[in-house]
């Protein structure tokens, strides 16, 4: 508890909290934004791809969007870590961050599977439609957590 | 700020035309084209109907600007002719009507898809062609109820709910005023909702208007000792003193009860009913509606986002092993998420009107939104855009438009988010 009320009230969080500068709760919000658009986004193409619904959109291809999702990723881990280290006593403690950090420790595994067994050296569709329900089910849940977090345990909105 | 609030009561009058007419004119073109058997004309008259719908979606939120501009949010009087039950009535009409139009425009954007889908050279027809045509004639149906309704709302022989500060009240009903008392007496004697002749000067000249009566204050029916009196919803000045009958250019000796101020509908008046408030109520009053429907925003926002992402890069140049033609299947997902986005807006801004309607923020975002409609068109009706097979590098001309969707949709979203930060919304 200790560690997080320090990591709280570092200058760093302090003014991403408080500095009410459109770079700093505003500016990494929206780029949080932004991250979730394009990696939820190209991955849900794949999805769609796996289970049919595109039929003249070739899978294979796609995999080149891969680096564009994992740096998103990256961008709203790094990001995320901000938000979290501005309001971490608060967040830390809602059972809703749990919940949404399950589902994207979840929708990561899958998306790993996903891209070894469908855009592997040898291709297979096993289960691949299995995992791309998976998939939609896990970030769908993700940023339910998350848009929710604005309005369940209180903390910087 | 100001500026924006004065001026958008204007700039609804003006895009109030575009819907009507722009939707009257592509009906008549798309019944032409059913006749010639033309499939150039259905095709004009199923990009009108999609261009009509965009354009209404800005149309629409200008209604509550130009609400908040004549029944003068912050201001304690409304301008004469102005009645606040015929905005409701229009509003309430407008939003039926622009429900309907949303729904064509779908379906007119549905038919030109399936049409480039199939091939250019099939002529226009499926099963969402007759849906398109049933559609739009009850929308136009609609639309003109609403914009005729709108046309009551200021119209100067009508005058409406025309009392101002400053008018002094000589008669009711043609029986003359003398005291607040009598006054009182005679309206508490008749209903709320009902309209009265008042007999009033104003800026030194005798006229009459008629003015609606609403549901008397508590106080009011206290004083009158009944529990459903009408009245004229003003604050009066009595007595008149010469004083001020000087100052507000009447004869010596004239007779009246001043209007002091002219009270704003309170949350059980005749401004605050209809379908349209109803539904607002309900975003704001019920504790999972306004959580549910950001989430749904979001998930729309990232679905939308898949249409942005990979259809602009293809022609921007990635995975260029893969036709146009085959990314192009994937529209009906961006515009799917569209709608999601659409339909969780509007229901954010019955919410809470006001906090957009001040906020300069959300008339960029309605901008951005109605450039997004225009940009979609290129990629569905421009051969060059369609022609670019597998392997092949996109024209420039498409990848200026693929770069102007990117730049759009991130603006939409940067207006979006900043709401609550430049402006005053959450």
């Amino acid at each position: 508890m200790e560690i997080l009320r320090a990591l709280e009230s570092s200058g760093f969080s302090i003014w991403v909290r408080e500095s009410g500068s459109l770079w700093s709760f505003p500016g990494i919000l929206l780029v949080h934004t932004y991250g979730m658009g394009i990696m939820v986004g190209l991955i849900l193409a794949v999805d769609l791809s796996i289970l049919g619904l595109v039929p003249a959109l070739p899978l294979a291809p796609l995999q080149k969007f891969f680096p564009i999702v994992w740096t998103a990723f990256w961008l709203n881990a790094i990001t995320g870590t901000i938000l979290l280290a501005a309001d971490a006593t608060t967040k830390l403690r809602n059972p809703d961050f749990g919940v949404k950090m399950a589902f994207i420790v979840l929708a990561v595994i899958n998306q790993r599977m996903i891209q070894k067994r469908l855009f592997g050296d040898t291709p297979s569709t096993t289960n691949g439609k299995a995992l791309a329900w998976a998939s939609i089910a896990c970030w769908l849940g993700a940023i339910t957590a998350g848009r929710l977090l604005a309005y369940v345990g209180g903390g910087v909105k | 700020m100001l500026q924006i609030l004065e001026n958008s009561a204007h700039v609804h009058l003006l895009l109030n035309h575009v819907p009507t007419v722009g939707f009257g004119i592509g009906l008549l073109i798309f019944l032409a084209g059913l006749v010639a058997k033309s499939d150039v004309l259905k095709r004009t008259s199923l990009v009108i109907f999609f261009l009509v719908a965009v354009v209404a979606i800005a149309t629409y939120v200008s209604g509550n600007a130009a609400e908040a501009v004549l029944t003068g949010t912050g201001r304690a009087d409304f301008p004469p002719g102005v009645s606040p039950a015929a905005i409701r009535v229009h509003e309430d009409a407008a939003l039926l009507a622009f429900a309907l139009m949303e729904v064509t425009g779908f379906f007119a954007w549905l038919a030109l898809w399936q049409w480039r889908r199939v091939s250019a050279a099939t002529p226009l027809a499926g099963w969402n062609l007759p849906i398109v045509l049933v559609l739009s004639l009850v929308t136009f149906g609609l639309m003109a109820r609403a914009a005729e309704l709108g046309g009551h709302i200021t119209h100067p022989e009508i005058r409406v709910g025309g009392l101002r500060q400053g008018d002094v009240i000589q008669s009711f009903n043609g029986q003359p005023v003398t005291s607040e008392d009598g006054l009182r007496a005679m309206t508490a004697a008749a209903a709320a909702g009902s309209m009265a002749n008042v007999g009033i000067v104003r800026d030194g000249k005798p006229e009459t208007v008629a003015v609606e009566l609403v549901d008397a204050a508590a106080a009011e029916k206290r004083a009158a000792r009944t529990t459903d009196a009408a009245s004229l919803g003003v604050r009066l000045i009595e007595p008149l003193t010469q004083e001020l009958a000087a100052q507000y250019g009447l004869k010596p000796g004239a007779e009246g009860l001043m209007v002091a101020q002219v009270h704003e509908q309170g949350p059980q008046g005749p401004a605050d009913t209809g379908t349209a408030r109803a539904i607002g109520l309900w975003v704001t009053s019920v504790t999972w509606v306004w959580p549910t429907a950001e989430t749904l925003h979001f998930v729309g926002l990232c679905m939308l986002f898949t249409v942005v992402v990979i259809v602009d890069l293809r022609m921007l140049g990635m995975i260029r092993s893969v036709p146009y033609s085959a990314v192009y299947q994937l529209l009906p997902i961006g515009m799917l998420g569209f709608g999601l986005n659409l339909i969780t807006g509007i229901l954010f801004f019955l919410g809470v009107p006001a906090q957009y309607v001040k906020n300069p923020v959300f008339y960029w975002k309605m901008v951005f939104v109605v450039l997004g409609g225009v940009n979609i068109l290129y990629f569905m009706l421009v051969d060059e855009a369609w022609s670019v097979g597998a392997g092949e590098d996109a024209p420039f001309a498409a990848k200026v438009a693929a770069a102007s969707a990117i730049f759009i949709w991130a603006a939409v979203l940067f207006c979006g988010h900043m709401l609550p930060f430049i402006g005053n919304s959450f």
